[in-house]
């Protein structure tokens, strides 16, 4: 029967679209559920896993430098603002570059350093993560996506950064800071009043993505 | 000398209008975008609504983006400064379309997109011009994104009559509000599957599900349904549903889910896109359904997923006894009884390797299964159940799949030799090897089932798919695994023998079984003459394969022969093309259906037709059918609405509507006498011609209104 061949040529074309479609499978990170863990090693060449940050609260934000969005938070100084003061109460605030090799917002080690230095920017790390695998399990699908891991590596927020979407950095005094809220009320042993908000900036650029 | 002062008058008027600055104004053009505020009309009248719009002209593959971005992005946002008492509704969206950015869901516009807005001037508007100011914000990407802006200025000058803009500016606008969603015709309610997944019902009974493809939901908003996920819709009879899937939101069940139907229908003269916006109210009352529609469902028995999984197994285990399968695997338990100790061991990896290289072949399969349907569509396959050319074609495979059974006609076996150098090869990779071998070695006799199994995975959803296909796999591997781990159980096996041979011969009264069910399908769905077709088509299959089995050396009477069943078989396919003229079940009680809504048209007959074209007024022809979406939305945006109705009133056009849900016979004869295949069809005959004028099967208000006027112009 000649359909056994069509059935042979099938196989390679299934697998070469499994192989083109691995973000059919990307899951979304669940509230209230264990945050999916991670090994991954900063700027510095330092590893970090979030199993043992256990005991501390981790803020993920994931970054794309040259992503407007990114911009309206950096140039205004208010994600620096919100690191430095996250940092001050023992958070640890880890920032995620996961552009692809190729993909605008993919540095290097020496570029993600320089960032962080013309910024004056103050996460606990940079997070290289040029295979989107932080940003595929936790179902990042912009930049700056935001998550809370709470002390018992609880997901306890996701979302934006805060409450309007635009790029307009005069919209930032208007907006509400979620993530600084969330930790606020984490803080004080609350139950964050927006656990969940529209997360809002430029397409995370996925491996393999146009 | 009025006509004078008409002249003066409009000169002044338009005079400050030449002399401002503003029209250069209101095109910015940025890297990516060429942004312009448009205007419907060149002149305003006080406290008559008007309309703008901003027209964005991306550079291919650049895309700006709808009200609810999707996953990422940013809708277009346009600050407006009006003078007093002027305002300006939101910005009234056209239907998006779905851009997958590496995976991640945009909702937004490539090419050319107008964003429409209504300005209302007030009654007591003062002076002699209008401006309108708008600062707008827009982001536009391609792998990138960047956003932009621009300041417009408008000024239009205030008469005391509306002037429309000049006629391609009139088109862009009738064109654009075409791509705006209608509101939904059918009632929609969302139901909580026990995931806690929403999924949407459209209560739009009578569709006729084979004419519908690619239906997306587009929520109107973040929160309440996630963007990303596939949506696999599915159209019956009974209405449209939609699984999705639960939005990122962290509120309990909403009140209502709202957003954008979107769906290609099928018509006679090509493939048209409808949207309707759709506010959904939560219904406790709504049951999730577990299992897809199969065709089972029609008769009111659905295969339950575990029993399909039970089918599976025991299918894979048949495979076994097939008389190319069955005696090899006599002869490797053999084999092993005698086998020591030692090398028992060895011979259970060996049955473990075999094992996964059978399941990974069918795992494989599955892949392929999965990555057809999907390079076919997202509709989900169930609908094609209702298809009578399905059901036609499944019942002629039942019935070839059981001639091949009964031994009338084999499948080439030049396959086996592949398997020939696998006795020979050892080791555990050898194994996995001779399991995926086996699953290719052993298809001259299990094509036929395995086309049967993947026909039937194909209907299912993809989890279901996969299982099905490694269920099966699992069965055909089960024996020699049992073997490898209890060769004593080789005494407990058969000879091979005449045996076999009967058993297979036997098994192709069940496929006739199901050939014989599948045409009974058929006949629900055709009526009577279903039969005719079916088994005449059967006929000249058997036939085929009767005139392809003398198997001699390559001659002329061979090609003769395989001439003639070339054609047997194509005129058993064409039994095919004629099921689709056939009045479906429901047609029994022939008449208008309850769908169609006659208020303020009469009923067409062959007869009022004649007369009145006879009687040299304008008449308007409007064919019909419940099912049929887009004359649904051609009545709602251009033949009910208000100008539209004026234009007919007006001209004194007399309107007649056709329903041809049933296949009306004195309209299916008309349609042909014009050479159309269906509907929507829309005729027009001017005052006092012979021959209609056939419009187009996307209408609009301004051109129902031009069509109408323009002859009735030309008449005085």
């Amino acid at each position: 029967m000649s359909n056994v061949v069509v059935h042979r040529r099938s196989l390679l074309l299934a697998s070469a679209a499994f192989s083109l479609a691995p973000m059919a499978a990307r899951a979304a990170s669940d509230l209230g559920k264990a945050a999916p863990p991670f090994v991954a090693t900063d700027s510095n060449g330092k590893s970090w896993s979030l199993a043992t940050l256990r005991g501390k609260v981790v803020v993920l934000e994931t970054t794309n430098h040259e992503c407007p969005y990114v911009g309206k938070h950096y140039r205004s100084g208010n994600m620096q603002a919100q690191q430095r003061e996250a940092a001050a109460e023992g958070v640890v605030w880890l920032t995620v570059a996961s552009s692809a090799p190729g993909k605008q917002g993919y540095v290097t080690a020496a570029q993600a350093n320089e960032i962080v230095a013309t910024h004056h920017a103050a996460p606990a790390a940079v997070l290289l993560d040029p295979e989107s695998r932080i940003a595929h399990d936790y179902g990042a699908t912009v930049t700056p996506h935001m998550y809370i891991v709470d002390a018992s590596g609880v997901l306890v927020y996701k979302g934006g950064i805060d409450s309007i979407a635009t790029a307009d950095r005069d919209d930032i005094p208007r907006a509400k800071q979620y993530v600084r809220a969330a930790l606020t009320e984490l803080q004080a042993g609350k139950p964050i009043t927006d656990a969940s908000t529209r997360p809002y900036g430029c397409n995370l650029k996925y491996p393999g993505s146009a | 000398m009025s006509r004078f002062l008409a002249f003066l008058v409009s000169l002044l008027v338009a005079l400050p209008v030449l002399t401002l600055p503003a029209a250069a104004q209101s095109v910015v053009t940025t890297d990516n975008v060429r942004a312009e505020l448009l205007s419907e009309v060149s002149q305003v009248k006080p406290g008559e609504p008007f309309w703008v719009a901003l027209r964005e002209t991306m550079k291919p593959h650049w895309h700006t983006y709808w009200k609810n971005p999707g996953d990422a992005g940013q809708p277009t946002d346009i600050t407006w400064k009006l003078p007093t008492g002027v305002t300006a509704d939101p910005i009234v969206w056209p239907t998006p379309t779905k851009i997958d950015v590496g995976g991640v869901i945009n909702y937004g516009f490539e090419g050319d997109v107008l964003l429409l807005v209504k300005i209302t001037p007030p009654a007591n508007l003062a002076g002699q011009t209008l401006a309108l100011a708008a600062d707008a914000n827009w982001l536009v990407c391609s792998d990138v994104c960047i956003p932009e802006e621009g300041k417009f200025n408008l000024t239009l000058p205030v008469g005391t009559a509306v002037t429309p803009a000049d006629s391609a500016t009139r088109t862009l606008f009738d064109t654009a509000r075409r791509q705006v969603p209608t509101d939904s015709p059918w009632p929609a309610r969302f139901g909580v599957a026990k995931s806690g997944d929403p999924f949407l019902v459209v209560d739009a009974k009578g569709l006729k599900p084979e004419t519908i493809r690619d239906v997306y939901f587009f929520p109107a908003e973040w929160g309440a349904v996630a963007n990303m996920a596939k949506q696999t819709a599915r159209v019956t009879a009974e209405g449209i549903r939609i699984p999705l899937k639960k939005g990122d939101a962290k509120a309990a069940t909403p009140q209502q889910i709202a957003g954008t139907l979107q769906l290609l229908e099928k018509t006679g003269d090509g493939e048209h896109r409808q949207a309707f916006d759709i506010t959904a109210p939560f219904d406790s009352k709504l049951v999730a359904d577990a299992s897809p529609i199969t065709a089972a469902d029609d008769t009111g028995e659905a295969l339950s997923f575990w029993t399909a999984l039970g089918f599976a197994l025991l299918g894979g285990l048949i495979l076994n006894l097939m008389p190319c399968v069955f005696p090899v695997l006599a002869m490797k338990a053999a084999s092993f009884v005698r086998l020591s100790g030692q090398a028992r061991g060895e011979i259970r990896r060996d049955g473990i390797a075999y094992t996964a290289g059978v399941l990974v072949s069918f795992a494989l399969m599955a892949g392929a299964v999965l990555a057809i349907r999907a390079s076919v569509g997202e509709v989900s396959w169930g609908f094609q159940f209702q298809s009578p050319v399905f059901s036609l074609l499944v019942a002629y495979l039942f019935f070839v799949v059981g001639l091949n059974l009964s031994g009338v006609f084999e499948v080439s076996g030049r396959l086996a030799g592949l398997g020939q150098g696998l006795a020979g090869r050892s080791g555990i990779a050898g194994s996995f090897f001779t399991g995926v071998l086996a699953v290719v070695v052993a298809t001259p006799c299990t094509a036929p089932f395995m086309a049967a199994a993947l026909g039937f995975a194909l209907s299912q959803p993809a989890p279901q798919t996969i299982a099905v296909l490694l269920a099966m796999g699992l069965g055909l591997a089960l024996p020699y695994l049992a073997l490898t781990f209890t060769p004593a159980l080789q005494r407990m096996m058969p000879r091979p023998g005449v045996w076999m041979d009967r058993l297979r011969q036997f098994l192709a009264f069940p496929m006739y079984a199901s050939a014989v069910w599948m045409i009974w399908v058929l006949t629900q769905q055709t009526g009577a003459d279903g039969v005719l077709y079916a088994l005449g088509g059967m006929i000249l299959i058997a036939f085929a394969i009767w005139l392809l089995r003398f198997a001699t050396a390559a001659s002329p009477a061979l090609w003769l022969r395989r001439g003639i069943a070339a054609v047997a078989v194509l005129l058993a396919f064409g039994a095919a093309w004629k099921l689709e003229d056939q009045p479906a079940a429901a047609s029994a009680s022939s008449g208008p259906s309850a769908g169609v809504n006659f208020e303020g048209w009469e009923r067409f007959s062959r007869a009022r037709l004649d007369e009145a074209v006879a009687s040299r007024k304008p008449v308007f022809v409007d064919f019909t059918a419940a099912w049929c979406i887009t004359c649904l939305v051609n009545e709602r945006v251009a033949l009910e609405t208000a100008d539209t109705r004026r234009a007919f009133e007006r001209t004194g056009t007399v309107k007649l509507k056709g329903d041809w849900t049933n296949r009306d016979p004195e309209i299916t004869a008309l349609l042909k006498e014009l050479g159309r295949a269906g509907v929507p069809l829309y005729l027009y005959w001017p005052a006092g011609a012979e021959r209609p004028t056939i419009l187009p099967q996307i209408l609009t208000e301004a051109s129902m209104v031009a069509t109408l006027t323009s002859s009735h112009q030309a008449q005085r």
